[in-house]
């Protein structure tokens, strides 16, 4: 009895060892690798360097452009208005609301020190989409920080949550209010008028 | 005929006794209008709620779900992380206000708090916050109880406690290496959001910022938690002498010592934004609903 009781216990613990890599599914893999990469690259002497700086911005510029799916980002930014748009102000909207979010994210990311990323877990939110919630551990700061990712030929980023609030439903919002009074196009230059 | 005079007696006796009780009931008597209050709140939250859909952008059924959901999966591909915007029928008195309030805190006062981080030290004004915030703890514990969120109330509990020793009167905040007594929250707002009650409306207070009409009764329930309340209270529970003001200063002190942290949440979230009014809006309807699905 005892000796069975134990089997089973044995058994299960070398189940739940063999489980537990599949919980980080490749939605936590990609997004893993992917800030590994921009923080190895900030880490880099190099960035401080005013000489290689521009080089490393770009090498940066690519990471991220890599692992975020800016179109499916501006499209869930602007809802259901997104079908108002036209392909064309479509293809200008994307290119204006990433330019915004690279001008005041930048120096952000740019300010990164030693803080290290926890990933604590991963959420099935339907068929090929995942959230992965991670933890951004700072000098006395704890910052929780929530991915939202979809599959289309590879996994990449579409919202990013920060404390709770979803970035994309905030220029939802953002973007709701200005369209109740305002042309698509106007609201494309407000967004391009926008400096940092 | 003698049991009747002793009875008499008696009452007379017991009567007598009344003035000097008087006191100790009208604590009980507070105490359990705080309580009683909390099914008032409620009922008053309800019509609210009813009411609110007429100015609401779209979607005004799904208010009263309160807690919306973000796992709803739908057709159209981004519904999951749409819920229902918040109600903004007051939105001329808050669109003023959230411009005072700019010009307040972000113009008048940003000199002032950046003056006072760099004079007083962090590790001082995080201590104050933790003083504050250990003072307080009747707040976070009352509204875990009425929850039914046993686990929170231990958690807060147990922090208090050790923080109060081991964290000299809370200066320190001692607990928190424990993973299991990490820092909470907990407010009546929270505590009406957890009762099922929604958002009810967006109002910008002055001074004290954003908050929607279920958070508005929320700070007065917590006004109520608050030791300050008790101890400077108007009918002054430790003789006539204490004057009432005294716990706004306190609280007035609290604001000022966290301002510079406020101050940067508060640019995190209207630097990036293209309409700074929708973006605090939407920021602080998130981060409460987030609050009391947790």
């Amino acid at each position: 009895m005892l000796r069975s009781l134990s089997r089973l216990f044995a058994s299960l613990a070398l189940v739940t060892a063999l489980a537990a890599p599949a919980l980080a599914g490749a939605p936590t893999e990609t997004l893993s690798v992917s800030i590994d990469k921009i923080i190895a690259l900030l880490a880099d002497p190099a960035y401080k360097n005013p000489d290689t700086r521009p080089a490393m911005r770009a090498k940066l510029l690519t990471s991220i452009d890599a692992v975020f799916d800016m179109k499916e980002l501006s499209r869930r930014a602007l809802g259901a208005q997104w079908n108002n748009f036209s392909p064309e102000q479509q293809q200008r909207f994307v290119t204006a609301f990433g330019q915004l979010l690279q001008n005041t994210y930048l120096d952000k990311i740019e300010s990164y020190t030693d803080e290290k990323v926890q990933y604590l877990k991963e959420q099935d939110l339907g068929p090929g989409k995942a959230e992965v919630d991670t933890k951004v551990v700072g000098k006395g700061k704890e910052i929780p920080i929530s991915y939202r990712l979809s599959d289309r030929n590879g996994w990449k980023v579409y919202d990013v949550v920060i404390e709770g609030v979803s970035l994309v439903q905030n220029y939802r919002t953002q973007f709701g209010q200005i369209l109740v009074n305002e042309s698509p196009d106007a609201l494309i230059a407000k967004i391009a008028a926008k400096k940092s | 005929m003698g049991q009747a005079a002793g009875n008499a007696t008696e009452r007379i006796a017991g009567e007598q006794h009344m003035p000097i009780s008087m006191p100790r009931n009208i604590l009980l008597v507070l105490l359990a209008a705080t309580l009683a209050a909390a099914p008032v709140c409620q009922a008053a939250g309800t019509p609210i709620n009813q009411e609110s859909p007429k100015p609401a952008v779209s979607a005004p059924a799904a208010l009263e779900t309160g807690t919306a959901s973000q796992a709803k999966a739908d057709d159209d591909g981004y519904a999951e992380t749409a819920p229902a915007p918040v109600a903004d029928p007051l939105y001329r008195w808050n669109k003023f206000w959230f411009g005072f309030n700019h010009l307040f805190f972000s113009g008048f006062m940003r000199p002032l708090a950046k003056g006072y981080a760099i004079v007083v030290p962090r590790f001082v004004r995080t201590g104050l916050t933790n003083a504050y915030q250990n003072f307080i703890f009747p707040i976070r514990f009352v509204n875990a109880l009425l929850q039914l969120n046993f686990t929170k109330a231990q958690r807060e509990f147990g922090r208090f406690m050790i923080n109060s020793t081991i964290g000299v009167g809370g200066l320190m905040d001692v607990a928190k290496a424990d993973p299991n007594l990490q820092p909470g929250n907990e407010d009546f707002g929270q505590t009406l959001g957890s009762w099922g009650i929604g958002d009810g409306f967006y109002i910008v207070w002055p001074f004290l910022g954003p908050s929607s009409a279920r958070d508005t009764v929320g700070l007065a329930g917590d006004a109520v938690a608050n030791p300050l309340f008790w101890i400077f209270g108007p009918w002054a529970v430790y003789g006539d002498d204490n004057p009432w003001y005294l716990s706004y200063i306190v609280k007035a002190g609290d604001v000022f010592n966290n301002l510079p942290t406020t101050l940067e949440t508060y640019d995190s979230v209207t630097k990036p934004a293209v309409d700074p009014y929708s973006a605090i809006k939407d920021a602080y309807i998130q981060y409460r609903r987030n609050a009391v699905s947790q």
